[in-house]
């Protein structure tokens, strides 16, 4: 492929030959993609909590009394399904309940150390989800009326807490979002703009090359070829850029999320931020890259467009 | 460079065109062009036989270029017809544009060549952006730059050249693809005499050797000096048609 290699050759040429505009290019669509980077992990992180908590949402009865048998909670659990908007009930024995106890991140290791097979004060519970959050109220009072065997403590169905939190989170993280996008929307466009004159400058500064191209007997595809080059490497420059600047970009996220609703957030998900960036890297990568290059692509095509009539 | 000595004393009888069986090469029925209101070419009707050898004329605005750039199809006639080797271009497909100016090469006035490349690698160009590979390019470039006498000069750019040479680059460009057709748009208006001779009498070596070549000009010296067929234009018609003419206006 010696003309696959030519156009390559002469679209990097390109590239570097007007290197103050090659670098405002480059840094603007650097800009651009981190700016969607950050818009879209806040995204992330909004969605996955809210889906989480959401699932928090639901009725949890506490089983303080370990005397009853398990058998019987759980046929209290049968019995709970079959209310009205009720979607799913889980029965946690004591086993569970610990497993998840010691799990929780933001419990003294000094307070789990007490807490063991053999000592395990914590109660069996039946987790009740409901299709409808705003019903809870009401199911608590039917699943007390149902309660025959009084197996039900007093105080031990718990589902309001919860709501709370999530509200004042999501208001919060939202209005971040709406920014983050907002933000990216900018610099989208000036990074369109930036890269369109930059091309459409080269495209120019080459006009008696593609000229002579034409006449000679190129293919359009030939004499798109290097541009499409161009546009190529300021998408993939600008992604190289930004994964570099995704430490730093942490550490924003990070530094704003101290005491905000961020890092609420991160405490609900119960994962630190860089797990969760480094979680979600191939996504942000593939979007990176695929915003890049199409931005880099289109713009290169269109601004040669106007050179291939006739 | 033999031709430059001979200068003060041109050749002025050519062997008489052998009459040959003739192939039409270039058709053109009623062909107009037109650029709002103003006709550039106007009902031109004409034949071109392969292998011969065609001097345009006319004074600027007479209509050659346009009648030059109808048979490149960089630009496309506004009513009649133009077959080139028996296929009629408004039928070419955008894609086959390409390989079609591949079979003919075509002059201008301002050389067209590139500042930043050597006379090599000017004419290697023609070839690269067709996806010849290496190897031919080199052995093709090496061929046609003998032809034009520009083999010592291959490592230079064209602004270390003279006006005759730089023309030279620019034919051996046109000539690389060995096309059947090579087109010239007043190739001497940037050159003095002497360079124009040298230019004309290339001109004619290449079509003794069986490339049918069409100059257009409005240089008297040099459709006197190639003896052969003047199509004299005029506000875009073609006023007189002589088999091996002078010019005259
Ligand atoms: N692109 C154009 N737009 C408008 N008028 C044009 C264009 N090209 C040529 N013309 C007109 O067409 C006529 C013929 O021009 P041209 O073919 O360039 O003549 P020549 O090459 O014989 O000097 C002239 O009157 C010129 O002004
Ligand atoms: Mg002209």
């Amino acid at each position: 492929m010696e003309t696959f290699g030519r156009i390559i050759r002469l679209g990097l040429k390109n590239f570097w030959r007007n290197n103050w505009l090659t670098l405002g290019a480059t840094l603007l669509m650097t800009l651009t993609l981190t700016m969607v980077s950050v818009s879209l992990l806040v995204t992330f992180v909004i969605k996955d909590t809210a889906t989480l908590i959401r699932e928090k949402i639901n009725l949890t009865i506490f089983f303080r009394i370990d005397k009853v048998p398990d058998q019987k909670i759980i046929a209290l659990g049968e019995k709970i399904k079959t209310l009205d908007g009720v979607a799913s009930v889980n029965f946690t024995d004591k086993t569970a309940a610990l497993a998840i106890f010691h799990r929780l991140p933001n419990v003294n290791d000094n307070i789990k150390k007490q807490i063991g097979t053999e000592n395990n004060y914590l109660p069996r519970s039946l987790e009740v989800g409901s299709s409808d959050v705003d019903n809870l109220p009401n199911l608590a009072l039917q699943i007390g009326a149902i309660d025959k065997g009084k197996l039900i403590c007093s105080d031990c169905i718990s589902y309001k807490q919860n709501k709370e939190i999530v509200d004042q989170l999501i208001r919060g993280t939202r209005a971040l979002q709406q920014i983050g996008w907002m933000l990216s929307l900018f610099f989208g466009i000036i990074a369109i703009f930036n890269v369109s004159n930059i091309v459409r400058l080269t495209v120019a500064a080459r006009s008696d090359e593609i000229e002579i191209m034409r006449f000679v007997g190129a293919s359009n595809a030939f004499i798109r070829g290097p541009f499409v080059v161009e546009g190529i490497a300021y998408g993939l420059l600008g992604t190289v850029l930004t994964l570099l600047a995704l430490p730093a970009l942490v550490m924003a996220i990070s530094a704003l999320g101290v005491g905000g609703e961020i890092g609420q957030a991160f405490t609900v998900l119960g994962v630190d931020i860089k797990g969760y960036v480094l979680n979600h890297l191939p996504i942000l990568l593939a979007t990176q890259l695929g915003l890049g290059l199409g931005l880099g692509v289109i713009v290169s095509l269109v601004s040669i467009r106007r050179y291939l009539r006739a | 460079m033999q031709e430059i000595l001979t200068v003060g004393s041109p050749k002025l009888t050519r062997p008489a065109v052998e009459s040959k069986v003739k192939v039409p090469l270039i058709e053109m029925k009623s062909l107009t062009k037109k650029y709002g209101n103003r006709v550039a070419v106007g009902e031109v009707t004409l034949v071109i036989y392969e292998g011969e050898f065609v001097c345009l004329v006319g004074q600027s605005g007479a209509g050659k270029t346009t009648l030059v750039k109808l048979l490149t199809k960089q630009e496309s006639p506004s009513t009649g017809h133009l077959f080139v080797a028996g296929r009629e271009l408004a039928e070419l497909r955008d894609s086959e544009v390409p390989y079609y100016r591949r079979k003919i090469g075509v002059v201008f006035q301002d050389f067209k060549l590139l500042p930043q490349k050597t006379v090599f690698e000017n004419v290697a160009f023609a070839l690269e952006v067709c996806g010849v590979s290496a190897t031919e390019i080199k052995r093709r470039v090496e061929k046609v730059l003998d032809l034009v006498n520009l083999t010592r000069r291959r490592a230079n750019y064209p602004a270390e050249l003279s006006g005759g040479e730089r023309q030279r680059t620019a034919i051996a460009r046109a000539l690389v693809h060995s096309p059947k057709l090579l087109i010239a748009d007043e190739p001497t208006g940037n050159l003095d005499p002497v360079s124009t001779w040298e230019i004309v009498e290339l001109l004619y070596r290449i079509n003794q050797k069986g490339t049918t070549v069409i100059l257009a000009t409005h240089n008297r010296q040099a459709v006197d000096q190639i003896q052969r067929r003047v199509i004299l234009m005029k506000s875009g018609k073609i006023i007189s048609d002589q088999k091996s003419g002078k010019y005259v206006i």
